[in-house]
C-alpha cells in the first residue's frame, strides 16, 4: 500500500493529469484479465481479449501517432485534391506510456495464455503498472516476477539495500560521466553536421552505441538498484553487450526486457502464424518484428530502416548460420582471440551505423548523406573538444575495462564486492569522486523518458 | 505410434532443425542444453513437428512447453486425440 502511494505520489509530481491515464489503463487491465478468466467459451475469451489490447493501445497510439497518421493521410488526401485538415496537436509523451502499456498488456496475454491467473487484488496491479522505479523508462517487467514479489511481505534486507545502492553508484557513473559527456561531442556534431569533416561525424556515430548503453544502461541499473533497495528484484536490462560477437548474440544482450517483450507477445504470435512458410516464415516474423520496434521508437521512416536493418542483419544471420557453424569448426576459430574481435568489432560497426536511422534528429536522406561524408571526407583530422574527448574517453576505458574484466574473467578482481572492507570503500569514494570529477550536471534527460 | 517411435522420429527433426548430429533427446533437456535452440529455430522445429506428425498446436499449448518431456506428451496427446 505504502509503495503504491509512493508510486502515484511520484508519477503525480512529474504531471497530475497524466497520471489518470495510468490509473485508466489500470483499470482496463484489471477488469479485462478478470473477465478474460471467468469467460467459459475460447470465443468470449478471444474478444475480450482483442477489446483489452485495442483499450489499452489506444492512449499510446493516440500520444505517439496522432499527428504522424493525421498528417500523412490529409497528405495524401490533398493529391487527390481534398484539402481537409485536422488540427496538429502539440502533445507532450506522457512519461512512461510505452513502458506500463507494455506492462499492462504482456499481463493480460499472460493472463489469456493461462500462464497467470487474473489477480483479484486491484492495489497489486495498480502497484505493478505504476511501481516507481520502473514506471518511466522500464526495464520492462513481467507480471509472474513482480506479483510474487508485491505479496511478499518487504521487509528491510541489509544485503539487498547495500546490492541496490551500489547498482545504482555504477549507474550514476554511467549516466553521468559516460553518456551525458559523449552527447556534448555527439550533439555538437550531429547538431551541425554540414559543417563537421567525415571524420568527425564518424566518430559521432561510433560514439552513439556508448552513449545510449551508458545512457539506458545506466538508468536501468539505477532503476534496478532503487528497486533492490526495497527488498524488490527487477530483470536485468543490459548485459555486456560490446562483448556480443553476432547480431542475435547482441540483441540477447541489449534492451534485454524490450526484447523479450517483443520476441514472446510480437515475434512469436507471428512467426507461429508463418511457421508453415519455415525458414522464411521466421524471416518475415523477424522483420516485422523489428520493424513494429522501430516503429515504436518514432514515428518517422527514419525509424522503420532501423527496424528493418535489424531484421534484415537477424535474417542474413539464420540462413548462413549452417555454413558459418561449419566454417567454425573447419578452421577451429570460436576460441580464437582474433576472431572473437573481429566478431565484436563487425557487431558494433553494424549497430552504431543503423543506430544514425535510430534517432529523431536526421531523416533517412540526411543520414545517407552523412554516412556518404564519411567514406568521403575522412581524411581531415575530426574535431577536437579536448576535455570532452579526454573525459569521455577516460569513463569508457572504466566501464570498458569493468565489462572486459566481468565478460572473460567473472570473479577475478572484485572492488564493489571484495571482502576486503578498505579495497571495497576505497572504490566507493573512487567511484563517487569520478562521477563528480567527469559527470556532467546540467540536469540531461534520459533518452529513453521520451518513448 | 509408440512413445520411443515419437523420440525417434523428434530427434531426427531436432538433429536436423538445430544442426547436431550428437544431440540425444532426455525427457528433461531444455533449450538451454542445446546450442542452437533458441527462439529463432524453435518455431522451424515446431514446423517440422506438426508436419512430421500430422498435427496443429496452438500457440496457447506452445507456451506451455517446458522441456522434451512436455513436448512429447503434447505430441502424443495430439496424435491420439
Amino acid at each position: 500500500m505504502f509503495l503504491l502511494a509512493a508510486s502515484y505520489y511520484f508519477y503525480i509530481n512529474i504531471k497530475p493529469v497524466y497520471a489518470l491515464l495510468l490509473a485508466g489503463v489500470t483499470l482496463t487491465t484489471y477488469l479485462f484479465t478478470n473477465l478474460i478468466a471467468k469467460a467459459r467459451s475460447d470465443r468470449s475469451k478471444s474478444l475480450l481479449l482483442t477489446g483489452a489490447v485495442v483499450l489499452t493501445l489506444l492512449p499510446l497510439f493516440f500520444f505517439k501517432y496522432f499527428n504522424f497518421v493525421n498528417e500523412g493521410i490529409f497528405t495524401l488526401l490533398n493529391y487527390t485534391g481534398l484539402h481537409l485538415s485536422l488540427p496538429h496537436l502539440s502533445l507532450l509523451l506522457p512519461v512512461g506510456v510505452s513502458f506500463y502499456t507494455f506492462m499492462a498488456l504482456g499481463y493480460t496475454i499472460d493472463v489469456y495464455n493461462e500462464e497467470i491467473e487474473a489477480e483479484k487484488n486491484f492495489g497489486i496491479v495498480a502497484l505493478f503498472l505504476s511501481f516507481f522505479p520502473v514506471v518511466m523508462s522500464g526495464p520492462i517487467e513481467r507480471a509472474p516476477n513482480m506479483f510474487q514479489q508485491f505479496k511478499g511481505k518487504l521487509q528491510f534486507n541489509y544485503e539487498m539495500v547495500v546490492g541496490g545502492l551500489k547498482l545504482m553508484l555504477w549507474g550514476y557513473f554511467m549516466k553521468l560521466a559516460l553518456a551525458d559527456r559523449l552527447s556534448i561531442y555527439i550533439d555538437a556534431v550531429f547538431k551541425n553536421a554540414d559543417q563537421h569533416v567525415g571524420s568527425s561525424l564518424l566518430l559521432a556515430t561510433l560514439m552513439q552505441p556508448i552513449r545510449v548503453y551508458g545512457d539506458l544502461g545506466g538508468y536501468s541499473l539505477i532503476a534496478i538498484g532503487c528497486a533492490k533497495v526495497m527488498g524488490i528484484n527487477v530483470i536485468p536490462n543490459f548485459n555486456r553487450p560490446f562483448f556480443a560477437t553476432t547480431m542475435s548474440e547482441f540483441w540477447r544482450r541489449w534492451h534485454i526486457s524490450l526484447i523479450k517483450w517483443l520476441t514472446d507477445y510480437v515475434y512469436t504470435p507471428l512467426s507461429f502464424a508463418f511457421r508453415r512458410y519455415g525458414v522464411w516464415g521466421i524471416v518475415i516474423a523477424l522483420n516485422l518484428t523489428f520493424i513494429i520496434s522501430g516503429a515504436w521508437h518514432g514515428a518517422a521512416f527514419n525509424f522503420l530502416v532501423w527496424g528493418f536493418i535489424q531484421g534484415l542483419a537477424l535474417s542474413v544471420e539464420m540462413l548462413t548460420r549452417k555454413n558459418k557453424d561449419a566454417f567454425e569448426d573447419r578452421f577451429n576459430l570460436r576460441k580464437r582471440w582474433w576472431y572473437i574481435l573481429f566478431g565484436c568489432v563487425f557487431t558494433y560497426l553494424l549497430f552504431a551505423f543503423s543506430l544514425s536511422f535510430g534517432g529523431d534528429a536526421a531523416t533517412v536522406p540526411e543520414v545517407l548523406h552523412i554516412f556518404k561524408r564519411i567514406f568521403t571526407d575522412s581524411v581531415h583530422m575530426p574535431y577536437k573538444d579536448g576535455d570532452t574527448m579526454l573525459y569521455g574517453f577516460l569513463a569508457f576505458s572504466i566501464v570498458f575495462l569493468k565489462d572486459f574484466m566481468e565478460e572473460y574473467y567473472p570473479g577475478r578482481v572484485l572492488l564493489f564486492n571484495n571482502k576486503n572492507n578498505t579495497v571495497r570503500w576505497l572504490s566507493y569514494y573512487c567511484v563517487i569522486f569520478l562521477i563528480f570529477y567527469l559527470g556532467i550536471f546540467s540536469g540531461e534527460q534520459f533518452v529513453y523518458f521520451q518513448f | 505410434m509408440n512413445r520411443s517411435l515419437v523420440t525417434e522420429k523428434l530427434t531426427a527433426i531436432f538433429r536436423t532443425v538445430f544442426n547436431d548430429e550428437g544431440i540425444e533427446l532426455r525427457d528433461d533437456l531444455t533449450a538451454n542444453e542445446v546450442a542452437n535452440w533458441d527462439s529463432l529455430t524453435h518455431m522451424l522445429m515446431i514446423g517440422e513437428v506438426e508436419k512430421e506428425f500430422s498435427i496443429k498446436f496452438k500457440l496457447k499449448e506452445l507456451g506451455k512447453l517446458e522441456d522434451v518431456k512436455s513436448l512429447i506428451d503434447l505430441i502424443e496427446h495430439k496424435m491420439n486425440s
